[in-house]
């Protein structure tokens, strides 16, 4: 069983490593991809490196959200570790591993939780399929 | 505070894998005991003791009506658990589809630059 604090799911992309890691490592491909919408990404900087930092100002609604972090780890093609702050003072470390197979890439990310909060409790990979069924029982329901 | 601990007591309750199933065959409608009991491999008690455990957690309700007291999922509770793993859920999952979109134009560049250096 997972630990209560930690989110974990893996993805296939149909693409070789290479251009994954291209993705993850420059702020111009980042800008487009990683922040969930509705959200956009008006400003990103990476400075992509052991130790280094990296910027995003996330905007809804016209109004910005500044997120800060820094890459505590990077391993060129294999791995990427990122901790940041958020929701005000949730520490979370994220570990994003690649591995490619036929011209596939799989990602499985990792994430832990420092303080525990509302937002991250019990985060757990298993309960993800049951809520997935039960998501239009739910709606149905409202 | 109150919220939390409703949350609490519901992912507990939701960390068994034989509690998980029951919770997901009464997403397709109620039952009883003995039909829930039907497709594992324990007894009915076994059973009675899960749902109890469901029931605490105010998600599941049994029926008043007849000895068999059909058992039905309470959405409420349910929804709320759910939020909270939806936002971490669905951020990775939205980003992840638009870094698919993403892929697929960097590989078209890809073939279009060797093309033009066949060229």
């Amino acid at each position: 069983m997972a630990e209560k604090n930690e989110l974990r799911m893996t993805r296939v992309f149909d693409a070789p490593k290479r251009l994954v890691w291209e993705a993850w490592s420059k702020a111009e491909y980042v800008q487009r991809w990683f922040t969930p919408a509705p959200l956009t990404t008006p400003k990103c900087e990476l400075e992509f490196r052991n130790g280094g930092r990296f910027y995003l100002v996330m905007n809804m609604n016209g109004v910005d959200l500044p997120m800060d972090g820094r890459f505590e780890e990077i391993v060129p093609e294999e791995k990427i570790v990122f901790t940041a702050t958020i929701h005000g003072g949730v520490d979370v470390r994220t570990t994003v591993t690649f591995s490619e197979n036929a011209g596939k890439t799989t990602l499985a990310v990792h994430q832990t939780y420092s303080k525990e909060t509302e937002a991250t409790r019990g985060a757990h990979a298993g309960w993800t399929s049951t809520l997935d069924q039960l998501d239009a029982f739910t709606k149905s329901r409202k | 505070m109150e919220q939390q601990y409703a949350l609490d007591v519901t992912f507990a309750a939701l960390a068994h894998p034989t509690r998980r199933a029951i919770v997901a065959r009464l997403a397709k409608g109620e039952a009883t005991v003995m039909e829930l009991a039907k497709p594992f491999a324990i007894s009915q008690p076994a059973i009675s003791k899960h749902l109890k455990v469901l029931e605490e957690a105010g998600l599941v309700t049994r029926g008043r009506e007849g000895a068999a007291r059909p058992c039905r999922l309470e959405p409420r509770r349910l929804g709320e658990a759910m939020k909270w793993m939806e936002r971490f859920r669905r951020h990775w999952e939205e980003s992840f589809d638009r870094l698919d979109v993403l892929l697929v134009e960097m590989k078209e560049k890809e073939k279009e630059k060797r093309r033009g250096r066949k060229e």
